[in-house]
Parts: C-alpha cells; sequence; structure tokens
C-alpha cells in the first residue's frame, strides 16, 4: 500500500478516492505481516487473542480505558504507515469515522458491575469515548462519525469516508475501527450464534485521501475473497475485519479494482473502486 | 473546503412516542400547551440517587397484534414509534430499497445490565449491543436494505438523519426510516446523577438560574426520500447537515464552540443557505450552564446582528434529554412549527440570563411560520451536529 508523500490538499475537484495507507495492530502483532496462514489452527483452542494496550504516558490518558489507548495507537501505526507527522493529519480538514462492534462493552460492564472509575468514569461508557480521545490526541476537528455494527459497519463507515471526500467535506479521512473481547469473553461466548472464533482484537486504521478510483456500495450476496481471506488469516475481528482485508490487498500490492465486503446480523455490505 | 450544494431531501411524515403522549399529535400539542413531562421515575429503583425524576413514558401503547411481543424497552420505544409513523405513511418502496437510520447514545444498555445479571440470557447479551434495537425495527418494517446505527452520543438523532440522506442521495435506497431513540434507565440515571448533570429544579434553559439537565426518553422517525421522488403529503425537507468533533474533552463541550460553529457553517453551506435567511433556531438547550453559553456565543458568531432577532427556543424543558431521540424530536418540532405557524415556548426560562441574549421564545408561544429552521446538537465525546430544515404550511 502506497504511502502519502506529503498531506494531501487537492488543487482541483476530487475525483475519485482512494486508501493511501493501513495501521493495523491485532493480537497477532503490528501489520499484515504478523499474521498467520490460518487463525484457527494459530489460535490452538483459546477463544480470545489478545490485544496488550500500548505504554501511553501521557497524564491525559490516565483515566482512558483500554480501547481508547487502543484507538490512539492505531492511528500511531498508520502515521508510521503512511509516513506522516501528527501535524499532517491535525486540524478541520482530516474527518473522523470510527467503527466499532461493542469495544464500548468493557466499559459498560466495569460500570454496571461498578468496578472502575466511579463518577468519571460513566463517560468513558459511550462509544464516543473512543474517537474522542483520538481527537484530542491528534487534533482533528474535521467531519466526525460512529457507526455501530459489525464488519458491515465497517463497509458503512468506509463508503461514508468516500462521500465525504467526493462531496469536499475535508481532504482526508481516518477510519478507525477498535474491537476488544477480553473484559466480556464470558458474554461473547455466550453470543455464539453472532461470532465464530477465535476472537481477536484489534485496532485499525486507514487513511482515505482523494484519487482515481471510483467508490461503489453495493450488497453483494457472496463474501469478497479478500473478505474470507481476511477472516482465515485475523480470525474474528468484527468490524476491524474489512481494515485488515485493506491491509492484506496493501501487502499484496494489489492493483486494479479492490472489492471489500462484510457481514453483519444478516445483512452483507460491500464496497468496490474501480478506476474512475 | 468549499462544500457543494446538495440535494434537499424530502421528509415526508414522522411518528414518535415522548413522555408527552403517545404519538407526534400528542408530542405537538403537548408543546404548544406547555405539557410538562417530567415525573418521578417508576420503572425502577431511584431512591438513591440524588434525583429520581425524568421524563419517564408512563404507558406505552400495545403493540399491533403481528409485531414482535419481546424486546427491550429501546425496541419498544422504536416499534411505537414505527406505528405511529405507519399510520401516516406507508414507505412504499420495495424491502431491498429501504433502508434504517437510527442514533441512539444508549442502544439497549439496559439488556447489558439483565445479561449481567442472575437470570441473564443469551438475548440479553444480544440484546446489549447497540445496535440490535435497530436491526429489530428494520425486522419490524420489512427493511432490507442499509441498517445503521449511529452513536455521535447526545448528537446521534441529527446525524441519524443526516446519514439517511447521504444514503438517498448516493441512491443506495430509495426511501429511508432515519430517527433516533433511548430509554431513561438505571445506568444512565447513575451516570448523570453521579456526575451532577441532574437539576433538584425544573429544566431552564438560558435562565439565569438554570442549574442542570433532566433525563428523558422517546424514540423519534421520519420517513425520507429523494426529493424527486416525493410524494404528497409531505412534512419538509431536510437541507443538509454536518457532524463535527471539538477535538478538546470527552465529557464537555469545547468552552468556545468552535466545532459547533464548523457544524453549523458547514451545514448552511451545505444547503445553500445563508446565515441571513435562517429563520428559527431549535438550539440543544440543555440547560447546564455551559451548553446554554456556548450556544448563544456560536449562534451570535454565525447569525451575526441578527442574533437577536431570530426565535430561538429549547423543548428539553417539558420532556427532559432524550439523548439519540432529543434532535430528531427537534427537528421534527421544527417541521411541524412551519406547518402549523407557531413555535413553541422553552418551558422554565423565566428569567433571562444576560450571558444568553438571544431572542428566546418563553412564556407562551409565538405565532411565526419559519421557512428555514436550523437544529443544533452537542453529545459527550465532543461531538456536534447541525440540520438545516424547511418547512412547508399547512
Amino acid at each position: 500500500m502506497s504511502a502519502l508523500a506529503a498531506p494531501a490538499r487537492p488543487t482541483a475537484v476530487a475525483t475519485g478516492t482512494r486508501v493511501a495507507a493501513v495501521g493495523l495492530l491485532t493480537g497477532w502483532g503490528e501489520g499484515p505481516d504478523a499474521l498467520p496462514a490460518d487463525a484457527m489452527r494459530a489460535a490452538a483452542g483459546r477463544d480470545v487473542i489478545t490485544l496488550a494496550p500500548p505504554a501511553l504516558r501521557s497524564e491525559r490518558f490516565r483515566r482512558a480505558t483500554r480501547e481508547c489507548l487502543l484507538g490512539v495507537a492505531a492511528v500511531e501505526a498508520l502515521l508510521r504507515a503512511a509516513a506522516l507527522g501528527r501535524d499532517d493529519v491535525r486540524g478541520s480538514e482530516t474527518a473522523l469515522v470510527y467503527v466499532t462492534t461493542a469495544a464500548y462493552g468493557a466499559s459498560n460492564v466495569a460500570f454496571v458491575e461498578a468496578t472502575a472509575g466511579g463518577t468519571l468514569h460513566f463517560p468513558y461508557t459511550a462509544p464516543s469515548a473512543v474517537p474522542a480521545e483520538v481527537a484530542i490526541e491528534f487534533g482533528l476537528t474535521g467531519p466526525y462519525l460512529i457507526l455501530l455494527g459489525g464488519p458491515a459497519a465497517a463497509i458503512d463507515a468506509l463508503w461514508q469516508a468516500t462521500r465525504l471526500l467526493e462531496g469536499r467535506g475535508c481532504e482526508r479521512v481516518l477510519v478507525l475501527a477498535v474491537e476488544t473481547f477480553a473484559e466480556c469473553e464470558g458474554l461473547w461466548l455466550r453470543g455464539r450464534r453472532l461470532v465464530r472464533g477465535p476472537l481477536v482484537e484489534a485496532a485499525a486504521c486507514a487513511l482515505l485521501v482523494p484519487g482515481g478510483f471510483a467508490a461503489t456500495y453495493t450488497a453483494p450476496a457472496e463474501p469478497a475473497p479478500l473478505e474470507t481471506l481476511a477472516r482465515r488469516r485475523a480470525g474474528e475481528t468484527l468490524a476491524c475485519g474489512p481494515l485488515v482485508a485493506l491491509a492484506l490487498s496493501g501487502q499484496m500490492r494489489a492493483r486494479g479494482p479492490l472489492a471489500l465486503s462484510g457481514r453483519w446480523r444478516g445483512r452483507r455490505a460491500g464496497l468496490a473502486w474501480t478506476a474512475a | 473546503m468549499a462544500r457543494p450544494r446538495v440535494e434537499p431531501v424530502a421528509i415526508l411524515a414522522a411518528g414518535a412516542v415522548t413522555p408527552l403522549g403517545p404519538d407526534v399529535d400528542a408530542f405537538w400539542s403537548g408543546l404548544v400547551t406547555g405539557a410538562d413531562g417530567i415525573s418521578r421515575i417508576e420503572r425502577f429503583p431511584v431512591d438513591d440517587l440524588r434525583v429520581g425524576r425524568g421524563g419517564e413514558i408512563k404507558k406505552l401503547r400495545a403493540a399491533r397484534r403481528d409485531a414482535p411481543r419481546r424486546g427491550c424497552r429501546a425496541t419498544q420505544l422504536l416499534l411505537a414509534a414505527a406505528e405511529d409513523l405507519l399510520a401516516r405513511v406507508a414507505p412504499g418502496v420495495a424491502p431491498v430499497r429501504l433502508g434504517v437510520v437510527l442514533g441512539t447514545a444508549l442502544g439497549g444498555v439496559e439488556e447489558l445490565e439483565r445479561a449481567l445479571g442472575p437470570d441473564g440470557r443469551l438475548r440479553h447479551a444480544a440484546g446489549g449491543l447497540y445496535d440490535a434495537p435497530a436491526h429489530a425495527l428494520a425486522r419490524r418494517l420489512d427493511a432490507r436494505g442499509p441498517v445503521l446505527t449511529v452513536s455521535t452520543a447526545c448528537a446521534s438523532g441529527a446525524t441519524a438523519l443526516g446519514v439517511g440522506a447521504d444514503l438517498l442521495r448516493a441512491g443506495a435506497v430509495d426511501a429511508v426510516v432515519a430517527g433516533g431513540y433511548d430509554t431513561l434507565c438505571r445506568f444512565v440515571m447513575r451516570g448523570f446523577d453521579a456526575l451532577r448533570s441532574l437539576t433538584r429544579d425544573r429544566i431552564r434553559p438560558f435562565d439565569r438560574r438554570r442549574s442542570g439537565l433532566l433525563l428523558g426518553e422517546g424514540a423519534a422517525l421520519v420517513l425520507m426520500t429523494r426529493e424527486r421522488d416525493a410524494r404528497s403529503p409531505r412534512l419538509g425537507r431536510l437541507l443538509g447537515h454536518a457532524s463535527t468533533s471539538d477535538g478538546t474533552h470527552v465529557a464537555a463541550p469545547d468552552p468556545h464552540g468552535r466545532g459547533l460553529e464548523l457544524a453549523l457553517r458547514a451545514a448552511l453551506a451545505e444547503s445553500g443557505v445563508a446565515p441571513a435567511d435562517v429563520d428559527f433556531v431549535s438550539t440543544h438547550g440543555t440547560g447546564t450552564q455551559l451548553n446554554d453559553r456556548v450556544e448563544t456565543e456560536v449562534l451570535k458568531r454565525v447569525l451575526g446582528r441578527r442574533a437577536g432577532e431570530v426565535p430561538v427556543n429549547s423543548i428539553k424543558s417539558g420532556l427532559g434529554h432524550t439523548m439519540g431521540a432529543a434532535a430528531a424530536l427537534e427537528a421534527i418540532m421544527c417541521l411541524l412549527a412551519s406547518r402549523e405557524g407557531v413555535v413553541p415556548a422553552t418551558l422554565g426560562l423565566e428569567e433571562r440570563d444576560p450571558a444568553c441574549d438571544l431572542d428566546c421564545v418563553a412564556g407562551a408561544p409565538r405565532p411565526v411560520r419559519p421557512g428555514v429552521s436550523v437544529s443544533t446538537s452537542l453529545g459527550f465525546g465532543g461531538c456536534n451536529a447541525a440540520l438545516v430544515l424547511e418547512g412547508v404550511s399547512s
């Protein structure tokens, strides 16, 4: 996947979009190279493959939850992958689109069981806490959207990113996904009809910029090959799945049309980029 | 970056259930008569909380015989609002071309509390996922197009209407049921009570004595289509929307309101509406010290010298802050104000705060018929949203 050479400030009306880079952290490690060939086999019977929180030392993070820290770490991973600095994304020309299935679950359980934080923990039960911490950390003040759901919602998020760029609402979009399972492992294991193991914690961020590809939002009946590949290599990463697929497509240096898909609660959403 | 004007989207009809009553008619009549939907909460224990009042819906209409009988309270509220909507208009499109976009701050979190309890069941765990109620509504509507759940905290309802409009403009669907919902439950009451955000007084938006908010519950839905596909009758049009991030604090708005200002200016630009053309503003108006001052300052910056002439109101005093439902209810109120030629008053506003020197409608409804209305929303996580709406006269 090509990295941006410089902050994108288009001089002409954008025609199409492209994925410039992906930062990927999973329970298997950083980047697509860390993914095993077969997640089920690599899990060796483990139900959850956890992702350790990064050691962010800022005083500002003293109350931040693990999922918040993972969101920040995913953006850091993206900046490394894209060879960008924080100043390249700061400001109102960067949109943030966040998607998760249930990364808020850990904070909610802690609040219900009164095991964390007390008064000041309550704001962290909101799904908006993760993108809030990311927006504060990186100074992102542009368009903002938070979608909840599984892999299909991540496709919706990527599609919304293309809409924002094509509508000139911003110059670049960060699509961020975070999924954690460890704190709610018991609940997830009871919900086996929704998910198949192994559950692999992940945090991923894709950078979309104006580019030469037209994005088409679809409802495919069958999974795109990249959906199947991402599922096989990473395991169940829920809303991070389509971003894992993007990272894998970059690893394969895919050229030409790029098709993603994701399924959740019986609905499969798809997004295809073709030459504009 | 200059935003191009976008195609307006038609809003054909609305459905709602609120503390003021079981449908949109009761909602509107309650607003114009100054009804107070705030009461002692009865559905769950509140004796251990500092504040045990809110906009609780005491009785829900019985669901249709063929409607799902189970489901969490969030789903029940949504189904009640859907019954109201469907009594006014049918989607009139193939199921695969009908989308659902809902905003919520809490989803079905009450189910999570149940799932963690001694009698927790699998369906409670699945229902605790915040997107579960949207899918339950989609099943009721037989909507087989995209089903999206937006969770930009208390701005969710506004963002949901905006995303629904995006789906229509992109041709992804031919009709969208969009809106928002949230329920009163111990989870959220405990949280806001602990934050000392709830007032022991009444909600007094823009009042010198304002001391906080009270929560409420409700669901509000609209049916939207592309303007060119719109059938009569219609309630109005969504001209544009924008959502932005403050990037300043997890739980408090930017004290300078820069994110809200950016959202408001972007929504106006997308709508092709100049600040001089705004006839009415439905504010977020929570009745907290910071929110009302921030909104005042933003409106003065955006509307300029007209800020003191444009009527504004807040309807949260009579409903409580219905969180994910709030912005959708406020959008419906804007359109009904245009249709009926009257702007509801801000209950509880008796002593105007000099720091909130807007033309706040108070005391009695005002007989004006706004053409273009703006609705502003803010939420936890630095979420801001603005809608630009145009009503039609009756």
